[in-house]
């Protein structure tokens, strides 16, 4: 009895406020979302079946939704690392956007089915990463030479991106399949099934890829990286006093530009993930809006490795179940898009009322 | 000039006043009458109460002691708003000008309700510009004005009020000389037109062709107060900077016995032979303004050099540059045998270079982290083993230099935002002094805002650096303080080397006319 009073105690009670604010505000955003529903003329019973269904209701449906997660806490990590020092990544979608080109022109490149060791799967990965850190780091380039504001340079390089997955899909000489009649579609050719990234469960009815494990070993050497490494600590001293960082020493605009890039990296792998795990072929919107969510979810994480990864889950059953709502109870896109709109506003919020409680009971 | 308002009251008048902060006695007795037709220049170091006697005036704040009447009425406002309301104006040492707005619209600021009449409002400022006999074109984009101009703007929105009195804070301390005698006019014309005129400036031979009377502060009390026309010069200075016991002399009054050990320092470190080489630095601002002019100085090793100014005269700029976050518009500068002039702040500290910044907050600390992450900031690569920072050993190495240096933290781990201002400096000089090796130290204004204790433990830091045979540069704006510690001093104003004196009690004087902008007759130019 004592040693629960005792565990009890005010900061364990805060702790518990903490969790329970953004669960009741979760819970609150998604009430309002089927009062929407409602209001939208659909059947409430219908749509939560079928966003049941579509997010947890099979196996398959389950890995749909991890894999999506997994797109998004890629973008989510990369983003908390850069924001250490105090830079804000508001390019996802286009990174995701030029990982995807290179993973499939690497992909498509004929000779690869036959490298061995994996090759086929790994180097469009690493393309992928690259372009993707390439992405990142113009802006990081952009800000120490020009001043330039990253928030603006990564969101125009943004639509560079999506711009150039049009133009390769659109012209033959790029990355279009070729042309046998008019109903071509504006895509590429599918990728070798040596190129598709290995599935996790061994069933053919999850989708659970391996791209799941290449996650969870980047979140924990993200999270090492923030919390242990010196140069987590560097790029934590550069975001809270640049002069100061560069006075002892640190080459603050290498730090930035790495910092960049480093986010930069994380979205152009989570393309490649998308396209080797699931799409299999480049297509325009190929990166559909998974860069703007998972820069939501590193948003919400609040720096915390942890935070994305639920965060990351959350929104990937989310926009399952929001896909499946519209398919199966004719649930406009649009509503899902609200109801998504209405739960970071609800956690942001209870993240400031958590905090304003913390210092309320101090 | 003004004999006819000798009859009148004073338009200001203050009597006995007294402003007291916590246990800190800011001004003490003041009692001063300023009339309207003429400048009053009030004269006093860093630190002599000039700010505190304009905040009252302009009611930022209260008083502690004694009265003010304005207008023969008793003046207490409440805040700079009524003293606006009630014809006193204020232009501020800083700028309070939106850089990206025009001149009109910044002026309209506050100013204007409801609708905007530009051009009303334009031909206003050109009005009162023309009255008082300058320049301005209401719609320039302030970003893209000088500094003189900014200045005039900030003029022009405190004559627009129609004050009867205009006080002027620090005016000539941001402006390059070309622009001062500009100003002057201006002020000139400002008081024949029956206002009164106080400006403050710790540069006595700049205003002097202007003012009518000048009062002296020092250490919050008047000093001085007399008829600019039948002043001395020489008896003002020694009012300004005249000698005054302090608490401070008995940190000061430490034997310094580094001056006998430095021949052997000087041995010590072998063929080097100076610690500290400057040649010919200048730093031209965004603005094109010299700020720092052809500064020469050789420092040996074991020598402190002291380097007076009032501030603004280039001092930061010299820091930046030598921390190597600024680089130099010309000439260069080493550390040892090594030149650092485009090699950047890691150099600097590779070649031994210690920093103690003027700006601690901004500079030298990152206050949300901890206490040993600061002290160890340029060292962290010690406590590196596979790219993870070892923090038992960090912490470890953190409390040993804290015990070492006396910084005072409940550990290692805490907020450095949580220390002292005296610790938090200990902590950087411990920093600084423990690199190895460590050839010169550059220590701009660092024992500002610290107590005595943490004073004293400053001074002793930097002399044992010395006996070390470390080179150091003293940069200050506390005459006691240079004279305590450094062997010799240099002044800098406006940016340049004026001259250079022994540290010695009996220089007082002489080093505070060099710093004042007097040229002095032995110095060579």
């Amino acid at each position: 009895m004592t040693t629960t009073t005792i565990m009890l105690s005010l900061p364990d009670r805060r702790r518990m406020v903490g969790v329970a604010v953004p669960f009741i505000a979760v819970a609150g955003s998604l009430a309002i979302g089927l009062l929407l529903v409602a209001a939208s003329g659909k059947s409430v019973p219908e749509a939560i079946e079928a966003f049941l269904d579509g997010a947890f209701g099979t196996a398959y449906a389950i890995g749909a939704s991890i894999n999506r997660a997994v797109a998004l806490a890629l973008v989510g990590l990369g983003f908390i690392l850069a924001f250490r020092a105090n830079l804000t990544n508001v390019g996802g979608e286009g990174q995701i956007a030029v990982g995807g080109i290179v993973a499939t022109a690497i992909g498509l490149w004929t000779p690869i089915s036959d490298l061995p060791l994996g090759l086929a799967v790994v180097l469009p990965l690493l393309g992928g990463t690259l372009a993707g850190a390439l992405w990142g780091g113009i802006a990081g380039v952009m800000k120490v030479r020009f001043g330039t504001n990253e928030v603006i340079s990564t969101l125009l390089l943004g639509f560079i991106a999506l711009l150039l997955v049009y133009w390769c899909v659109q012209s033959t000489t790029l990355l279009r399949q070729p042309q046998t009649s008019s109903a071509t579609l504006p895509e590429s050719l599918p990728i070798a099934d040596a190129v598709k990234l290995p599935g996790l469960t061994g069933s053919p009815e999850s989708p659970l890829h391996i791209g799941l494990v290449i996650c969870l070993l980047l979140a924990g050497v993200t999270a090492v990286v923030l919390q242990r490494s010196t140069f987590g600590l560097r790029l934590r001293a550069i975001g809270l006093n640049e002069l100061a960082a560069r006075r002892a020493g640190m080459p603050g605009g290498i730090l930035l530009v790495v910092a960049l890039a480093l986010a930069g990296a994380f979205g152009g792998l989570a393309g490649a993930i998308m396209l080797q795990g699931e799409q299999y072929y480049l297509k325009a919107g190929f990166s559909s809006g998974y860069g703007f969510d998972g820069l939501v979810v590193g948003l919400l994480s609040r720096g915390s490795t942890v935070g994305v990864l639920a965060g990351a889950l959350f929104f990937g059953f989310l926009r399952s179940g929001g896909i499946s709502m519209e398919i199966m109870a004719g649930v406009p896109a649009a509503l899902t898009l609200v109801i998504q709109g209405l739960i970071v506003i609800a956690v942001a919020g209870s993240v400031i009322l958590v905090e304003r409680l913390e210092r309320g009971g101090r | 000039m003004t004999q006819s308002t000798t009859a009148e009251p004073p338009l200001l008048a203050l009597d006995g006043l007294g402003k007291r902060f916590g246990s800190l006695q800011a001004l003490e007795g003041v009692s001063l009458g300023v009339r309207a037709g003429t400048v009053q220049c009030l004269l006093g170091e860093n630190g002599a109460g000039k700010s505190t006697l304009c905040n009252l005036i302009f009611g930022v704040y209260g008083r502690s002691a004694g009265h003010m009447a304005f207008g023969g009425a008793p003046w207490a406002p409440a805040s700079p708003a009524v003293a606006l309301e009630r014809g006193i104006a204020m232009v501020h040492q800083h700028f309070s000008l939106v850089p990206r707005m025009t001149v009109v619209e910044n002026l309209m600021l506050g100013q204007v309700k409801g609708m905007l009449h530009r051009h009303e409002f334009g031909a206003r400022i050109r009005d009162i510009a023309e009255r008082f006999g300058f320049v301005l074109d209401p719609d320039a984009v302030v970003g893209e004005l000088s500094v003189g101009e900014r200045q005039r703007a900030e003029i022009v929105k405190c004559l627009m009020r129609d004050p009867r009195l205009l006080v002027l804070d620090e005016p000539t301390a941001v402006l390059p000389p070309g622009e001062i005698g500009a100003l002057l006019d201006i002020c000139r014309r400002v008081a024949d037109s029956g206002r009164a005129v106080i400006l403050v400036t710790h540069k006595l031979a700049e205003i002097a062709k202007v003012a009518d009377r000048v009062a002296v502060l020092r250490g919050g009390r008047l000093v001085a107060d007399e008829d600019m026309a039948g002043a001395d010069m020489g008896t003002l200075v020694h009012a300004m900077v005249g000698r005054e016991v302090k608490p401070l002399d008995v940190a000061l009054a430490e034997p310094d016995d580094g001056v006998a050990d430095q021949p052997a320092a000087a041995e010590a470190t072998g063929p080097r032979r100076f610690a500290l080489v400057c040649d010919g630095l200048s730093v031209e601002d965004r603005h094109g303004a010299v700020r720092l002019d052809n500064f020469t100085l050789e420092i040996r090793p074991g020598e402190i050099v002291g380097l007076a100014g009032v501030e603004g005269n280039g001092q930061s700029e010299l820091g930046m540059v030598l921390a190597g976050l600024l680089r130099p518009t010309e000439g260069r500068f080493y550390m040892g045998d090594v030149e650092l002039t485009h090699a950047g702040a890691a150099a600097v500290t590779a070649a031994g270079g210690g920093i103690v910044p003027e700006d601690r907050h901004a500079v030298a600390c990152v206050t949300a982290m901890s206490v040993a992450e600061n002290m160890y900031l340029n060292k962290l690569g010690q406590f590196t083993r596979f790219g993870l920072l070892h923090r038992r050993a960090l912490h470890a190495a953190a409390e040993t230099q804290m015990r070492t240096f006396d910084v005072r933290a409940a550990g290692p781990e805490v907020a450095f935002s949580g220390l002292s201002g005296g610790n938090q400096q200990k902590a950087v000089l411990a920093r600084e002094l423990t690199l190895d090796p460590l050839v010169a130290l550059v220590a701009a204004q660092p024992t500002r805002g610290l107590d005595i204790s943490a004073v004293e433990a400053v001074y002793r830091q930097i002399r044992a650096a010395a006996r070390r045979g470390v080179g150091v540069l003293l940069i200050s704006s506390e005459l006691d303080e240079l004279i305590a510690v450094a062997d010799r001093i240099a002044v800098l104003y406006r940016g340049r080397l004026v001259g250079e004196r022994p540290a010695a009690a009996g220089e007082r004087a002489a080093i505070g006319a060099l710093m004042s902008g007097q040229v002095m007759s032995d110095q060579a130019e």
